[in-house]
C-alpha cells in the first residue's frame, strides 16, 4: 500500500520514504505472518449486514478521517473481530455484548440520520455526519447507551485496526517488531538505520498555531 | 548464582537462545484423574506456578491445571499490539459500580505463566508499612504477617527472576542481583525531571535479565514486554518456575477450566476439582486443592462451587468471598517534547520512584503512590488521545507527533472497601458457569491520590522540559477477592494462605493481599506463595513419590 492520503497540515508526510513493511525481511515468522496479513486482501465481511456495513464504513470515515483511497479497511478488521467473538472480555453492567452493541449503535446512527435528514447515516453528507456524532460523544444518554460507553466501544475497536496497519506506523514514524534484530540505538534524537527523523519536528498538536482549524506553513 | 540454581534450575532447564524446553514438555509426567494427587492447583500464574515448583521439588505428586495454552513463544507470541489478544482474560466478564475497572489486556492474564506473561516486569517489593496500614495510619488493613517473615523470600525470588536494578533506596533498603539496564529516550527523561524537581528517581527494579541468566540470553531493547517477551530475557513462570517443576515430576495440565471445587458433604474436605477440558467435563481427585486464579477468577470459582457446607460458596460462611478487591489507581501523564523520544524502544519499564509511596503527615490523605516509566505503543498511545477527546482528523493529527512523547505512569495505592467485589451475574459463559460481575467504586481518599499523582507527573515532565502535557485516568493490578486475616470473620486465609473454611483448601494468588502499597504485585505474590509453600512443606508428613 502507498502512504494513506493526509495533508502535510493534518500530521501527513512527516517521515518521507519511511516504510515498516520493508523491513519485514528482518522479523521473526510468526510476527511477519500476522503483520503482512494486514497488507494483503482484508478478509470478507461475515458479521454485519449489507445496512450496518453502510453505516459502519461512514463511522469508521469519520472516527479515522479517512475520505479517500487507499483506506486501512477497519471495517473488514473489525466485522473478523466481531464474528470471532474476540472481545475485550468485558462489557459495561446494563449494555448488550460487545457484537450485539454494534448492531444496536449502527442502527441508532441510522436513527438519527433518518430523523433529522430523511436519509441513512452513509447517505448523510461529511459535515452532517460529522455533527450527529459530535453530538453522541457529549451525550449523557444517546438511545440506550450511555454516551461515553459507545463512545469508547466505537474508538477502541476502530483504534486497535487502524493502528495495527503498517500504513498508519509509517504515517506516525513507528518502527514495529523488532524480533529478533532488537534496538541499538536508545536515548533522545536516536535512530536506528532505517528509521527516518521527523521533519516537521515544530507541528505539535497542541501549539495554537496548529490548533484544529488553523492554517500552517509546510 | 550456584544457589539459585540449587533451589530453581529453570534457567539452566531452558535452551541456550529463545524458545521453551520440547523434550521437557514431551517427557512431563503425567496424572489420571483418577490418581489421588497429592494436590491439584488451580492457575499457572505468578502463584500457581511457584507452588507448584515448591511443592515438586519437595517430592510431592502435583499438578497444575490452567485454562488457557501451554504457550510456545517462538510461535504463539508476535511482536504485535493487535495481534497479541490471545494473552489476555477475554471471556465474558461484566463491569459495574460508580467506577468499572476495564479488565482484559490491562489487567488479566491467561495460559500457562499467567499475567506476567504480558505485565512490564517491574518487580518492587512491599515497604515494611504495608503490612500495617490500619494501625499505622488509619485505613486499609493490617496483614496477619509482618514484612520480616516474608523478607527471605522475596530475596529467593529476586533472584530466581531475576530481578535488575540499582541499589533500592526505599521501604527496607535493598540491593538487586543484576545491574541496572541501559535506558531509552523515556527513561532519560524521567531521570532529567526528577533531578531538576529534587525527586529520587532510580533505574529499576525490573524482572529481565541483564546478562546472561543460566541459558536465557540478554535483554536485546526491542520494547514489546507487554506482548510477551519471545527473548526469554523477561521473567515469566513460564520460564523461571515451570521447567524446574516438570523436572521434578510436576504436570501442567493446559486448556483445562475448573468450574467447580468439590467438597466432602460429610468431611467437609475438599477432594478434587470438576473441570471441562476439550469440550469434556472431568473431575481430577487430590488430597488437596490450591485456588490460584487471580482476583477475578478465584472468588468466581469458590462462589461457584455451591454445596451442602457452603450454600453461598465455598469458604463464604461469614460473605468474605470475594470482597476488598482492589485495583491501583494508574494515571498516565505523557509530555512532548521537541526531541524525538521513541518511547517504543527498550522495555517500557525502566526508571521508577517511591519518593511518594508512605504516608504525608502534611497531606489530606493518606498512603501515597510510585511513579514509573510507561512506554505505551501506537493502539495504547490512540486510547490517550482518544481520551482527550480527539478524533478524526485531530486523531490522525495528534498521532502523528507520537515520537515526541514520553510517558510516566503513577499507581496509586487505592484502599480495600468491602463493597469493591465479584459476584455471580445472571450471564453465563459457554460452559454454562455465572460469569464474574466485578464492582468498583472509589473512596475520597482513592481520588485525592489520583489528583497528586497526576500534578507529581505533570510537574517531573515540565521540568525535564515538556511543553505541554497530558494525563488518562486509567487503573492498573488486580489484588485482594480472598484476603487473608487472623480470623474468618474477616478473611479467608490465614498468613499461610490456608483457607479458615476448609483444612485443605489453600489459596496462592494475588486474591489473598489485604492490601496493596504503590507496588506491582508479582513479587509479592510469587513470595507469599514460596513462603506458603515452605510452611505446607514443613508441616507435612512425608509424602511417597
Amino acid at each position: 500500500m502507498t502512504a494513506l492520503p493526509l495533508q502535510p497540515a493534518s500530521g501527513g508526510g512527516r517521515f518521507p520514504g519511511f516504510s515498516t513493511a520493508s523491513q519485514a525481511r528482518h522479523w521473526d515468522e510468526a510476527t511477519a505472518a500476522v503483520v503482512i496479513a494486514r497488507l494483503g486482501l482484508p478478509q470478507d465481511l461475515r458479521y454485519f449486514t449489507p445496512v450496518e456495513e453502510a453505516a459502519a464504513r461512514a463511522l469508521f470515515d469519520q472516527l479515522l478521517d479517512q475520505r479517500e483511497d487507499p483506506r486501512v479497511p477497519i471495517v473488514n478488521m473489525v466485522d473478523a473481530r466481531l464474528a470471532e467473538d474476540q472481545t475485550d472480555g468485558w462489557h459495561y453492567d446494563g449494555m448488550k455484548p460487545d457484537g450485539e452493541s454494534w448492531r444496536a449503535s449502527l442502527s441508532a446512527l441510522d436513527e438519527d440520520a433518518f430523523s433529522r435528514h430523511g436519509v441513512s447515516f452513509c447517505q448523510v453528507h461529511w459535515d452532517a455526519q460529522t455533527a450527529i456524532l459530535t453530538n453522541i460523544q457529549d451525550a449523557a444518554q444517546w438511545h440506550e447507551f450511555s454516551g461515553a460507553h459507545i463512545w469508547s466501544l466505537w474508538t477502541r475497536y476502530a483504534c486497535t485496526a487502524f493502528y495495527s496497519h503498517p500504513a498508519a506506523w509509517d504515517e506516525i514514524g513507528f518502527a514495529g517488531p523488532a524480533y529478533p534484530r532488537g534496538y541499538k540505538n536508545l536515548g533522545l534524537d536516536s535512530r536506528e538505520p532505517f528509521e527516518v527523523a521527523d521533519v516537521r519536528p515544530q507541528q505539535d498538536p497542541l501549539r495554537p498555531q496548529f490548533a484544529p482549524g488553523a492554517e500552517e506553513e509546510d | 548464582m550456584a544457589s539459585v540454581r540449587d533451589r530453581n534450575a529453570s534457567a539452566w532447564l531452558l535452551p541456550a537462545g529463545p524458545g521453551g524446553n520440547h523434550a521437557l514438555r514431551n517427557d512431563m509426567r503425567h496424572f489420571e484423574d483418577d490418581d489421588e494427587v497429592d494436590i491439584v492447583i488451580i492457575g499457572c500464574g505468578a502463584g500457581g506456578s511457584t507452588l507448584l515448583q515448591r511443592l515438586a521439588r519437595a517430592g510431592w505428586r502435583a499438578v497444575a491445571l490452567d485454562a488457557g495454552p501451554f504457550w510456545d513463544p517462538e510461535k504463539d507470541w508476535v511482536s504485535d499490539e493487535a495481534g497479541s489478544h490471545h494473552l489476555y482474560w477475554t471471556e465474558p466478564r461484566v463491569i459495574s459500580g460508580k467506577d468499572p475497572v476495564p479488565l482484559g489486556s490491562n489487567n488479566s492474564g491467561r495460559g500457562v505463566g499467567g499475567s506476567m506473561v504480558h505485565y512490564a516486569g517491574y518487580t518492587p517489593r512491599f515497604h515494611p508499612s504495608d503490612f500495617q496500614t490500619l494501625s499505622q495510619d488509619g485505613v486499609g488493613a493490617d496483614w496477619p504477617l509482618a514484612y520480616h517473615e516474608l523478607k527471605p523470600f522475596y530475596e529467593d525470588i529476586e533472584g530466581e527472576l531475576p530481578v535488575a536494578g540499582e541499589r533500592w533506596p526505599w521501604g527496607d533498603p535493598h540491593s538487586y542481583p543484576h545491574r541496572p539496564h541501559p535506558v531509552s529516550g523515556n527513561g532519560e527523561l524521567f531521570l532529567r525531571g526528577a533531578l531538576a524537581t529534587g525527586i529520587t528517581a532510580k533505574v529499576g527494579p525490573v524482572a529481565i535479565s541483564n546478562g546472561r541468566f543460566g541459558n536465557r540470553p540478554h535483554c536485546i531493547y526491542r520494547g514489546f514486554c507487554l506482548q510477551g517477551c519471545k527473548v526469554n530475557a523477561k521473567a515469566s513462570p513460564l520460564i523461571t518456575h515451570i521447567p524446574d517443576a516438570m523436572d521434578h515430576g510436576a504436570e501442567v495440565r493446559p486448556d483445562s477450566m475448573v468450574t467447580r471445587v468439590a467438597v466432602d458433604d460429610a468431611t467437609g474436605r475438599a477432594t478434587g476439582v470438576h473441570y471441562f477440558r476439550h469440550g469434556q467435563e472431568r473431575f481430577q481427585r487430590a488430597s488437596m486443592v490450591a485456588v490460584a486464579g487471580y482476583s477475578i477468577e478465584t472468588p468466581r470459582l469458590l462462589l461457584n462451587s455451591v454445596s451442602k457446607h457452603f450454600p453461598d460458596g465455598l469458604c463464604n460462611n461469614f460473605d468474605q468471598v470475594g470482597r476488598y478487591l482492589m485495583v491501583q489507581g494508574a494515571p498516565q501523564t505523557a509530555g512532548r517534547f521537541e526531541s524525538e523520544v521513541r518511547m517504543w524502544k527498550a522495555p517500557p519499564p525502566e526508571v521508577s520512584s517511591e519518593q511518594f509511596y508512605e504516608t504525608d503527615p502534611t497531606k489530606p490523605y493518606k498512603r501515597g503512590f510510585s511513579i514509573q516509566t510507561v512506554s505505551p505503543l501506537p493502539i495504547t498511545w490512540a486510547e490517550h488521545v482518544t481520551a482527550q477527546g480527539h478524533w478524526g482528523a485531530g486523531l490522525r493529527k495528534y498521532m502523528s507527533d507520537y515520537v515526541h512523547w514520553a510517558c510516566l505512569g503513577a499507581l496509586c495505592e487505592f484502599l480495600p472497601l468491602a463493597g469493591n467485589r465479584v459476584t455471580l451475574s445472571g450471564e453465563k459463559d459457554r460452559r454454562g458457569m455465572p460469569v464474574a460481575n466485578f464492582s468498583y467504586s472509589q473512596c475520597e481518599n482513592d481520588g485525592q491520590l489520583m489528583t497528586a499523582a497526576q500534578s507529581a507527573m505533570e510537574k517531573i515532565l515540565h521540568a525535564a522540559g515538556a511543553d505541554e502535557v497530558i494525563t488518562i485516568q486509567r487503573y492498573a493490578h488486580l489484588v485482594g477477592g480472598a484476603r487473608m486475616a487472623s480470623g474468618e470473620r474477616s478473611g479467608v486465609v490465614d498468613a499461610d494462605c490456608r483457607s479458615f473454611a476448609v483444612p485443605n483448601l489453600l489459596i496462592t494468588d494475588g486474591s489473598v493481599l489485604p492490601t496493596q502499597g504503590s507496588a506491582n504485585p508479582a513479587l509479592t505474590i510469587m513470595a507469599l506463595t514460596a513462603r506458603a509453600a515452605e510452611k505446607l512443606i514443613a508441616r507435612t508428613p512425608q509424602r511417597s513419590r
